[in-house]
């Protein structure tokens, strides 16, 4: 009967939490003018100056001023008389008896709550009448209806309706009853009826406080009992960036701890994810992608060998992101980078909605990269010459009578932009859904079309989503989902880099305005560099077709009260089929005839069959003790297995690859015929229990069997513990007006690691094929040596978190603090050369990360003109504390106990060698404008006892911030993102090929040194030979702040769209990726993005890391950029 | 409740399925990729062995491993594309701690040779049991003797002392040590000894039981194994493992291999040319060893025209020159080309040149009776374009284009030469007149012996046999071990077997001066005379070019010296440590457990 009164308003007087606001300030650019409110707690004097002021308010102002908390039925005050009263400072029982004096009521002061109650029932019975008609509409906080809402009485549940397409419900109610309006996403509202009467009743949306219900795993939760570290990101959030191809964009700086950088920019391309860093200390970039990203469950299944662009974005409901042990726990041996479960949208009770959303956009690069133009390529060469250390003033790759010509024509060719063009995007969605009481469906389609910015590179995808839930009894419920995409990726590859290294005085076409097919006459790549226009054919075929598809069939049984029992089957199935023509006298194939164009064709096919078996109790005892026990035998089966061909001399282009057969001659790889099997078979135990809905307690078990690991070590046990503390639920936490929200949790968990691909346990031998003559004979050659011991790697977590909401939950967020340490790290071992296999698999080594989740949102200004802002920040720091047989240093896999995962180890340069340095110089073999490097032990040599650790590709910090702001019918988004402290290596700029500033390419223009011009940055071109220790030009700072996407939107209002066929509408401008804010990379002119766009590609240098460890590292090269969208949406519904 | 019930039934049904399947779902069972237990077959005994065949592509024609042979020497000096790793060792310029150079080249080879060596003693070790036939099993077995001795002789004269594996590892060991060079020479003699009696004794010779036997082409023979247990004698002579018997042991192996050649099918060819023909490829007597390759994209790992191919014979790439700049108005860079790339004239990756200071006129200061410098070296192009330079309209296909003759022609000559010359810079310096152009680092004589004009396309690489062992050499090994045993008789009648021959032309050129063969004659006394460099002038001559210089100095201890007097780029960096090889940085790193792996002397 008695509803807490938190209502009150703000009052925007004073400037708040300034502290705070430096913090984000310093991390970012934004200067937060926002306002908040302070309740300030003052000892309970009390003082009143009114005249006929209603009895509400009058409490009310004693409520704040006092800091008690108050309890009353709002209605009941309603009958209250005006009061006036003038008081100065004077105790809170005497404010109270004052304001009461007359009233129907009295009060009682418990602890530090003030409860106002009725003097005699005549008061409450004065309310109550018998059947009257009430219709109402129910909107949301923008005024747009809400469909499906449920309105029913408080105190007769069984009188209930829904509201229409309309938001608007009629029903016949007792008078004076309380009707609760209730959706899903909003706070419930309550409502007094007081006879036949219209009701307007808006719903707030839930607040992110502890109120919601997430996904957790294996079922739900309300978000007030989750004890793990889980953060939850809408369909809202995730549309603030919108119009992706997948949900990695999306995610990109939206969740703390979750770091994710680009590894190409092709459409279709995925990202590296990562959650709370790294754990395994991976070989190479596959296998640390493999054992470090986190698991991703799709509705509820694990989704293994499927591509994140199986998933329409826009079909996604929330995404839930599990972060600590104790809640990736039930995941066992494939959590340990945690997990992030994708729920999609699912039909709802109500009337059937269709919603239309429609994306247009073009595409651009952001920028360029500055290669050197005629000009600056002249001068370039001339000094090559002139700084030749070998041959004096010669060079082997003099200016060519072609490029002569061009000198004289003054031809100044960018060869980039030939490969280049505007790309597009449009995007269409539609989606129905709607249900009875016992049948729900949705199905959603939809059609992308991305083409690239370079020719040869366009993606397209349509996607049919079907989900059904029906309730057969009340015992059982069976629903079906089913996610199916269908893609074609069009992609030739990166060619940028090709294309960069061309003469500018060339010219891409003859006199006659034909293509100067190989403009390079007279070079040694005469015949290979062939006019990148050539990517314009389209004879070139470079296509894979990707079919994919996810099952879930489950029922539910409702047993017995509380108790159920859910089976999920699961079949996951994709296929993909790669068709590749290269035409010949092409930049993809630079032979000259026919009989040597080339073409292939490969298949892979995937499946993957999932069988859970769910029991679940939940109940509630004596009102204070919840418990929900959960538990799971699940079986799982993977598959993976190909097949491909090549041919050559396919005889006409339009032929293409669609039958080797007519090729000259046809040949088959290994790599070609993939087959993998893999089996999980896992039990699971989870026990929660809360008192009061104040102490929570989450026990977790979980055995995993593993298919892939060696007899006797193929299972593993992980426990997982945690506790939870809703403190703004104890008695002296109600006397913290400004506290809506406390909790505390802390969680202790063990997760582990088998990601591994199948049969490493029984080594391998290398398969190749030799010619003795004619005599053709296959052959195998010991590459990898079997271990039969093999077990699990596991990360033992503790997380230490709060969640907090105050200021009526203006502010409300997370901080959680981690340890997690991983132990016997699935590793393959590099071995000394003399062992004839190069690699073995090991459990070897430890590691050990921590780290700090800062998550914030709030609520700047609330009236007309909205202003919200979500910040997050985290610091994560993993570092090797234990190499396999107690060694300090791996050199060969990059790996230094103490250190990050992957670092930097090389000399280090110190600037140029000057003129008037030329004696000490030539001490280390180097001449004026060489690269001079630090000599560490002073021994006058430089060799590997002066490699030093220079860095790490480990961010300092990671942030992401989200501003929103809405006025009428307008919101404006803007999504900024930043990665900061680390490094990156940038190939370009040490030009890894070997021809940096031996003059015979184009390249990136640099500020070298020449006599004249005595920098300390880049060492003297010289025709003679590439320059010694040219590796330490790549490394640099790789820190940036980054916009994501600023969307503008206008709702168009409800009376513009009055009696139409539309019942919404929104018009949506947006911009991706439209500026850089901050990168000393981009200041400093060597780059015009600083986000990384692929892996590996730099120079080992003299790190002597292998191949696998340096292609660990995100770097900067030559590839595609990354594209500015500007589109337009629309978003209908009917 | 009809359906409850199914409902009900099925999800029983399901739940005793998922728990009848899990230890099923626990074994594993490979299908497309092969185990090492695959080893202890028949056909993985064989299967080992063709991959150490297939792994020796993965050195020999690979462009480092070619630096590590012929660079560095006297006869070669460094071309206009030479790579950073080549030009560290032409020069022994920045080559002392150098890691990149100690890891792709010499790491390349110990890499690989290790590889291979476990793969041959898992071979040797499951071959014991693997088979039915005795004699295939010995046939087989002997193949990988071969093998094992050829990769421990190339990395103990290129290391000096190596780990000494023998038996297959089935667990890995962190740590390492390096074996005294008596004892890797005492295995090598061992399995060569065994090998030279157990090999089939022509290549791909039916084994009576089964009729069949898949080592045909230039796979090892005992005629293989007798050259390189010479070879081995003769290296071992030398060293300081020296044993009193080495160099006769060398002398009378390579002797009785010379006197029984026709029992192996094998023997010298009347001219020098015949022996490096693209005709003889087939079937070459003089091939005792090669490694294979053809125009088959699984077996000849050939992949057409790649810009950077896998596993290739690159020795016809290397000394290519740029010729394909050269303009009619040369040397101002205006003007048409003279001669576009062509199959005959090749892929021009210009990494190294002949040392021409040395070579025109010291090595082959003979040219008229001695035809091996116009055998050896490219010296003219043909016009394959009709273009105009300042003295004529050059015909195609008739007219030479472009000219490196060992000599001035004369101002007459140059005058009137329509094409564009090129000189050794000391004669074009002295020159007067016109055409007088010095050899650049892209533009120079070329070596032909590996030419390969019937490859598919221009810029393939050779697909022709890389040979490892020539008949010839046996010549010189014997010659060798003859003079170390001051027995100048002996060695002079082996090199003249060689310089007689030389002086035999091609067919289609004028016929030799008359008395040529008799003045290619050399005397005992002669050849008391002329020590070591005397066969060391002699090698170059009939081998120029073919990755065995390098050995050939350090073995003879002459790498320093002649260097020094020879090879004007090498002649301030080069130092007396570096008659070895350093140990790649990485097998230092990667011992990680017990005591450090040592470097050599100097590095």
């Amino acid at each position: 009967m008695y509803v807490k009164i938190t209502a009150h308003r703000c009052m925007f007087s004073s400037c708040a939490n300034v502290r705070l606001w430096r913090v984000m300030k310093s991390v970012f650019f934004f200067v937060l003018i926002g306002c908040l409110q302070v309740s300030a707690s003052s000892l309970a004097q009390i003082s009143l100056n009114k005249t006929n002021a209603s009895l509400r308010e009058t409490l009310n102002d004693i409520r704040k001023q006092s800091g008690y908390s108050l309890l009353a039925d709002a209605d009941l005050l309603k009958l209250g008389r005006l009061v006036t009263i003038h008081l100065n400072n004077v105790p809170v029982t005497q404010a109270l008896d004052e304001a009461l004096v007359g009233q129907p009521f009295s009060y009682q002061i418990n602890g530090r709550t003030i409860v106002i109650y009725a003097k005699d029932k005549g008061v409450t019975e004065q309310v109550v009448r018998k059947l009257d008609r009430v219709t109402g509409k129910v909107i949301d906080e923008k005024g747009e209806p809400i469909i499906g809402a449920t309105v029913r009485v408080k105190s007769d549940p069984k009188i209930a309706t829904v509201t229409d397409i309309n938001g608007a419900f009629s029903m016949d109610v007792p008078d004076n009853v309380i009707l609760l309006v209730s959706f899903l996403g909003y706070e419930t509202h309550e409502v007094i009826t007081r006879g036949s009467t219209t009701l307007n009743i808006s719903l707030k949306p839930v607040s992110k406080d502890l109120n919601e219900v997430v996904v957790v795993g294996y079922g739900t939760q309300r978000k007030r009992d989750v004890t793990g570290a889980v953060t939850s990101v809408s369909a809202e959030t995730l549309q603030q960036v919108p119009a992706q191809t997948n949900v990695v964009n999306q995610l990109q700086g939206r969740v703390a701890g979750l770091d994710i950088s680009t590894t190409g920019n092709a459409p279709g391309s995925t990202s590296q994810i990562r959650l709370r860093g790294e754990r395994s200390f991976a070989t190479s970039n596959s296998a640390a992608d493999a054992t470090n990203a986190p698991l991703f469950v799709l509705d509820g299944v694990p989704f293994i060998n499927g591509s994140l662009n199986d998933i329409n974005p826009n079909d996604i409901l929330s995404v839930e992101v599990l972060k600590d042990a104790s809640a990736t726990a039930i995941y066992g041996s494939r959590a340990s980078g945690g997990v992030i479960l994708i729920t999609t949208k699912r039909g709802k009770n109500g009337p059937t909605i269709v919603n239309l959303n429609t994306t247009t956009g073009i595409t651009n690069a952001i920028g360029s990269y500055s290669f050197m133009n005629a000009e600056q390529y002249i001068a370039f060469k001339q000094e090559s010459i002139a700084g030749n250390s070998q041959t004096p003033n010669t060079t082997s790759y003099p200016i060519t009578v072609a490029e002569q010509n061009g000198i004289n024509n003054g031809t100044n060719t960018d060869w980039v932009s030939t490969i280049l063009r505007p790309g597009y995007i449009t995007d269409n969605q539609l989606r129905l859904s709607g249900g009875t009481e016992n049948t729900q469906f949705s199905i959603s389609t939809g059609y992308r079309d991305e083409k690239g910015i370079q020719y040869v590179q366009h993606y397209k995808r349509g996607n049919l989503l079907f989900s059904l839930d029906q309730t057969i009894s009340k015992v059982f419920k069976v629903g079906l989902t089913s996610n199916n995409s269908l893609s074609n990726r069009d992609n030739i590859g990166d060619r940028l880099a090709t294309a960069s290294t061309i003469s500018p005085l060339l010219s891409p076409y003859n006199s006659d305005g034909s293509i100067n097919v190989r403009p390079a006459v007279g070079t040694l790549g005469e015949l290979t560099t062939i006019n990148p226009l050539t990517l314009r054919s389209s004879a070139i075929q470079a296509i894979t077709r990707r079919l994919n598809t996810n099952n879930v069939l489950y029922g539910e049984a409702n047993i017995y009260a509380g108790l159920k029992y859910r089976v999920n089957a699961s079949l996951a199935y994709n296929q993909s089929q790669a068709n590749s023509y290269n035409p010949v006298n092409n930049i993809v194939n630079t032979n000259t005839t026919q009989d040597q164009s080339n073409a292939s064709i490969s298949n892979t096919e995937n499946y993957v069959w999932l069988l859970e078996n769910i029991l679940t109790y939940d109940k509630t005892f004596a009102d204070k003790h919840h418990l929900i026990f959960t538990g799971l035998f699940s079986a799982e089966k993977s598959h993976t297995q190909g097949s491909g061909m090549n041919a050559i001399g396919i005889p006409a282009d339009y032929l293409k690859s669609y039958n080797l057969f007519h090729g000259v001659s046809n040949s088959i790889t290994n790599a070609n015929f993939p087959y993998s099997e893999r089996g999980l078979v896992s039990y699971m135990a989870r026990a929660f229990y809360g008192f009061n809905d104040k102490y929570l307690l989450t026990a977790t078990v979980r055995r995993d069997g593993s298919s892939v690991l060696g007899p006797g070590n193929q299972y593993f046990t992980y426990p997982a513990f945690a506790l939870g503390w809703n403190v703004d639920r104890e008695n002296f936490a109600k006397s913290l007006p400004w506290m809506n929200s406390l909790k505390l949790r802390l969680g202790y968990g063990v997760t582990a690691d088998q990601n591994i691909n199948p049969y490493q346990i029984l080594g391998n031998l290398s398969a190749v094929a030799y010619n003795f003559g004619t005599n053709h004979q296959n052959g195998y050659l010991v590459t990898a040596l079997p271990n039969a011991d093999l077990r699990f790697e596991h990360t033992n977590n503790i997380n230490l978190g709060i969640d907090f909401g105050v200021l009526n939950n203006r502010i409300s967020g997370s901080v959680d603090v981690y340890t997690q340490k991983t132990f016997d790290v699935l590793q393959v071992l590099s071995l000394p050369l003399s062992n004839g296999a190069s690699t073995t698999l090991v459990n070897a080594g430890n590691s050990k990360g921590k780290g700090m989740e800062i998550t914030l949102s709030s609520r700047n200004l609330e009236r007309d003109f909205k202003w919200n802002t979500d910040f997050n920040i985290s610091f994560q720091r993993s570092e090797i504390t234990e190499l396999h047989d107690g060694l300090q240093q791996d050199i060969g896999n990059g790996w230094f106990v103490g250190q990050p995962f992957n670092v930097i180890y090389d000399y280090k340069k110190t600037g140029i060698w000057q003129t008037d340095e030329a004696t000490e110089a030539a001490v280390y073999g180097a001449r004026p404008g060489w690269i001079k490097v630090e000599d560490l032990n002073d021994d006058k040599k430089i060799d590997a006892n002066d490699r030093q650790l220079l860095g790490s590709y480990q961010p300092d910090y990671i942030t992401g911030m989200t501003n929103r702001f809405s006025f009428k019918g307008f919101d404006l988004t803007a999504v900024a993102f930043a990665r900061m402290g680390q490094m990156v290596s940038v190939n370009y700029l040490n030009q890894a090929d070997g021809f940096f500033n031996i003059g015979r390419m184009n390249q990136y223009n640099l500020d070298y040194w020449t006599p004249t011009n005595p920098t300390n940055g880049w060492p003297r071109p010289d025709a003679g030979r590439s320059p010694l220790y040219a590796s330490t030009l790549q490394y640099q700072n790789g820190s940036f702040i980054k916009m994501r996407t600023i969307s503008l939107g206008y709702n168009f209002p409800k009376s513009i769209l009055k009696d139409g066929v539309v019942k919404s509408l929104k018009i949506t401008a947006v911009v991706n990726n439209p500026f850089t804010i901050y990168a000393p990379l981009v200041r400093k002119g060597l780059a015009f993005d600083p986000e990384s766009n692929g892996y590996g590609g730099q120079d080992s240098g003299a790190s002597g890391f292998s191949g696998n460890a340096l292609g660990r590292a995100l770097t900067i090269g030559t590839y595609i950029p990354q594209t500015r969208v500007w589109s337009i949406g629309i978003n209908a519904g009917f | 409740m009809k359906i409850y019930n199914k409902i009900v039934v099925i999800s029983t049904v399901i739940c005793m399925l998922s728990l009848f399947g899990c230890e099923k779902l626990l074994e594993q069972t490979p299908r497309s990729s092969i185990t090492p237990a695959f080893l202890a077959t028949e056909a993985g005994v064989q299967g080992g062995i063709t991959g150490v065949y297939q792994n020796l592509r993965s050195l020999w024609g690979s462009e480092n491993y070619f630096y590590a042979l012929q660079v560095g020497t006297d006869e070669v000096i460094t071309g206009g594309s030479i790579s950073a790793n080549g030009l560290s060792l032409s020069t022994y310029a920045n080559f002392v701690s150098n890691n990149t150079v100690y890891n792709d080249v010499f790491g390349t080879l110990f890499r690989n040779a290790y590889q291979d060596i476990n793969t041959l003693n898992g071979v040797l070790q499951f071959g014991q049991t693997a088979f039915t036939d005795a004699d295939v099993q010995k046939q087989y077995l002997a193949q990988a003797k071969f093998l094992r001795a050829l990769l421990y002789f190339e990395l103990v004269r290129t290391f000096g002392d190596v780990p000494l594996h023998t038996a297959f590892i089935t667990s890995p060991s962190l740590s390492d040590s390096r074996a005294p060079i008596s004892d890797v020479y005492a295995l090598i003699i061992k399995d060569l000894t065994e090998a030279s009696t157990e090999l089939q004794t022509k290549s791909g010779e039916p084994i009576t039981s089964t009729n069949i036997s898949p080592f045909a082409g230039y796979a090892a023979t005992r005629a293989t194994a007798l050259f390189l247990l010479s070879k081995v004698y003769l290296t071992r002579g030398w060293s300081i493992a020296a044993q009193i018997s080495d160099f006769n042991n060398a002398l009378t192996t390579a002797k009785n291999l010379i006197n029984s050649a026709s029992t192996y099918g094998k023997g010298l060819y009347s001219s020098y040319d015949q022996s490096y023909s693209e005709a003889s490829d087939i079937s070459n007597k003089e091939i005792l060893f090669a490694v294979e390759h053809n125009a088959d994209p699984k077996y000849g790992e050939y992949s057409l025209a790649a810009a950077t191919p896998v596993n290739f014979n690159g020795w016809a790439f290397f000394f290519r020159p740029n010729y394909p700049t050269i303009v009619a108005n040369y040397p101002t860079n205006s003007g048409p080309q003279l001669v576009t790339r062509d199959l005959a004239n090749g892929r021009p990756f210009q990494r190294i040149r002949p040392n021409a200071d040395w070579v025109e006129t010291q090595l082959f200061a003979d040219k008229t009776n001695d035809y091996r410098y116009w055998n050896t070296f490219q010296t003219t192009w043909i016009a394959n374009k009709a273009e105009t330079t300042p003295r004529g309209t050059l015909t195609i296909g008739a007219d030479t284009a472009l000219w490196t003759p060992p000599y001035d022609p004369g101002d007459v000559k140059r005058a009137a030469f329509k094409g564009v010359i090129f000189m050794r810079p000391s004669l074009a310096t002295a020159a007067t007149g016109t055409n007088k152009n010095p050899y650049t680092p892209t533009m120079y004589p070329s070596v032909k012996k590996f030419d390969n004009p019937g490859r598919p396309a221009i810029n393939d690489a050779s697909l022709r046999p890389l040979v490892l062992m020539r008949f010839s050499e046996l010549y010189l090994i014997a010659a060798e071990a003859a003079f170390k045993l001051n027995d100048f008789s002996t060695e002079a009648t082996m090199l003249s077997v060689l310089r007689k021959r030389a002086a035999v032309r091609p067919a289609n050129v004028p016929p030799a001066p008359a008395g040529a063969v008799a003045q290619m004659e050399i005397t005992p006394a002669q050849a008391s005379a002329g020590g070591i460099d005397l066969i060391l002038d002699e090698r170059s001559r009939e081998l120029f070019g073919e990755s065995v210089r390098w050995y050939d100095l350090v073995r003879t201890q002459s790498l320093v010296r002649r260097v020094k007097a020879l090879n004007p780029q090498a002649l301030p960096n080069i130092q007396d440590f570096m008659i070895l090889r350093p140990i790649p940085q990485a097998q230092i790193d990667l011992v990680t457990v017990g005591p450090k792996f040592p470097q050599n002397t100097g590095f």
